[in-house]
């Protein structure tokens, strides 16, 4: 029922939090967030639109300083290292991102192997290996495709090729179902397993849908109110008996979160 | 009251984009000291500068060089002192005009397209993702843009010079009868290298202001599809104003 308390500054987990705290304009979005992710976890972060999720990818990945806290990844400390030293030191993670963030002005293949070519890798190799990774998600002969060409499942696709391209250690997905037919979610789910078991990844995943939550995760943490709410393991889930985490993961609209109607049904006139 | 709020608000977001624009010069300075440089991305960013500007650059000069001709002679025919037509158009388009309008045909052009580019690449997490690939997209968008308007713009500016000066020869010549010869003369004259100079100086200023406004308002742009059409209107309005500032700034610098 408490946030999860760890034991200061040894961190257990190949990526640590400690005391992260994140404001916006003054609302705070992260308010003391303590998690650890052990090797080789699949561990999934839900919680409602705006709990500051994305925020808090965002801050682990270097893109949003946080304003108080520490976060380790492999024991160490990234804010304080030089640009080039991050930099380079971001090759062991790959990102999903939600809209797949495919790089408009490049075909496919430039895409995937975007790391392959900046790491110095001559071109007929890089594109064999983009070809490679592509046919592993399922995308045979598009490498000389533009990305506006695609479907929205493709792309997303040719976002986790390009995040695995360079056998990363550890995954980020923000919302990797997100938009999609429910056929597709189980082929992105089926390739997520895949990777799991395969590369021995560890991964993070913010997620809404509960399928993928009772398919992919091993750990779930719950961030609610700027805190981490709630944390278990998988098989716990449906033995909780919190009323906020039962109603997030029972999709309800009445409960303790309460959310307030316009009492009219011609509420589009009053704006 | 909404009134005084108005006015707080809009200084408050002055202040606010002010302090981008020097955040963004200093990070690309920091970075110009090291390489990686990305050479290949500096060139294809100088080949769109060009091609997008080429048409707009030559035909602003063409029929400033034309019109500046026809209204000098207006003047000038009043003292019986035509001759010194050539010497005005010359003079104005090197040191004033070649520049500034230039400028602000390349802020509407390429300003806005450079903000379009980095804030549609922003709203989309394109410019997250190139961080989490292990590229810096300050070195990888930024510089190049920045570069391309700071060396392209002497460039346009020296042709528009060109172009202007032609044009203001074919009005005189053809249209107002002037001796062709004398008109030639006159152009170069009573030109100094200063004049030359002072006008591709100020270019290469308006360019690394078109390219660092630009570049900024892209590049720190919020609030989806919408943030970026805000974000292009304001790259070109703040671009053609410092622009502005800037020229009076530099002549009374350069000519004190
Ligand atoms: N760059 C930003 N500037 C100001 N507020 C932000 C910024 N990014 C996120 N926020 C705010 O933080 C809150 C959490 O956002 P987010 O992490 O995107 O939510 P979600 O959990 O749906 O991913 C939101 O209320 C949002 O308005
Ligand atoms: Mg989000």
């Amino acid at each position: 029922m408490s946030p999860e308390k760890t034991s200061a500054k040894q961190p257990a987990g190949i990526i640590s939090l400690q005391g992260v705290h994140k404001s916006f304009k003054g609302r705070k979005v992260l308010d003391n967030i303590n998690m650890d992710i052990m090797p080789g976890e699949s561990h999934i972060v839900i919680g409602l639109s705006g709990a500051g999720k994305s925020v808090l990818f965002k801050c682990i990945l270097g893109l949003l300083r946080p304003d108080r806290g520490a976060i380790l990844i492999n024991g160490e400390e990234w804010f304080t290292l030089p640009i080039e030293e991050k930099l380079q030191r971001m090759s062991c993670v790959g990102v999903l991102f939600q809209g797949a963030a495919l790089f408009d002005s490049l075909p496919v293949w430039e895409n995937v192997a975007f790391v392959l070519r900046r790491q110095g890798m001559n071109k007929p190799e890089a594109r064999e290996r983009a070809a490679e990774v592509l046919e592993w998600v399922g995308l045979p002969d598009i490498c000389d495709k533009m990305p506006a060409e695609l479907s929205g499942g493709m792309k997303k696709r040719v976002g986790m090729a390009r995040a695995i391209c360079h056998r990363p250690d550890i995954i980020f997905y923000d919302e990797p179902l997100a938009g999609l037919d429910p056929v597709m979610s189980d082929v992105i789910t089926t390739l997520m397993k895949r990777l799991h078991e395969r590369m021995n990844v560890t991964s993070l995943t913010i997620a809404h849908s509960m399928k993928l939550v009772r398919e992919f995760s091993d750990r779930v943490s719950m961030l609610y109110e700027g805190r981490i709410y709630q944390q278990m393991a998988r098989h716990d889930i449906d033995s909780s008996h919190d009323p906020v985490f039962k109603q997030f993961i029972e999709g309800r609209a009445d409960g303790p979160i309460q959310f307030t109607f316009s009492g009219s049904d011609h509420g589009k006139e009053a704006t | 009251m909404y009134f005084l709020e108005a006015i707080g608000d809009a200084v408050q977001r002055l202040a606010y984009a002010l302090g981008l624009y020097p955040l963004l010069a200093g990070k690309v300075i920091v970075r110009l000291r090291k390489p990686p440089w990305f050479f290949p991305l500096i060139i294809e960013q100088c080949e769109m500068v060009g091609v997008q500007s080429l048409p707009v650059v030559l035909l602003t000069a063409v029929f400033t060089g034309m019109v500046l001709a026809l209204q000098s002679w207006v003047a000038f025919h009043r003292f019986g002192a035509e001759s010194m037509i050539a010497t005005i158009v010359s003079l104005s388009m090197l040191r004033e005009l070649g520049p500034v309008l230039v400028g602000l045909m390349v802020a509407g052009r390429v300003g806005a397209s450079f903000a379009a580019e980095l804030g549609a690449m922003r709203v989309s997490e394109q410019i997250d993702a190139l961080w989490t690939l292990s590229t810096d997209p300050v070195r990888y968008l930024v510089i190049p843009r920045v570069l391309a308007a700071m060396l392209m713009m002497p460039l346009l500016v020296l042709l528009a010079d060109a172009i202007g000066m032609a044009g203001g020869y074919v009005i005189s010549v053809y249209a107002l009868d002037q001796n062709p010869h004398t008109y030639i003369t006159n152009s170069y004259d009573y030109l100094e290298l200063i004049d030359l100079y002072s006008g591709l100086f100020k270019a290469m200023v308006f360019g690394t202001i078109i390219g660092l406004v630009s570049c900024a308002e892209g590049y720190y742009c919020a609030g989806g599809a919408g943030g970026v059409g805000k974000a292009t209107t304001r790259a070109v309005v703040v671009s053609a104003m410092s622009i502005l500032i800037a020229d009076y700034i530099l002549t009374a610098w350069i000519f004190k």
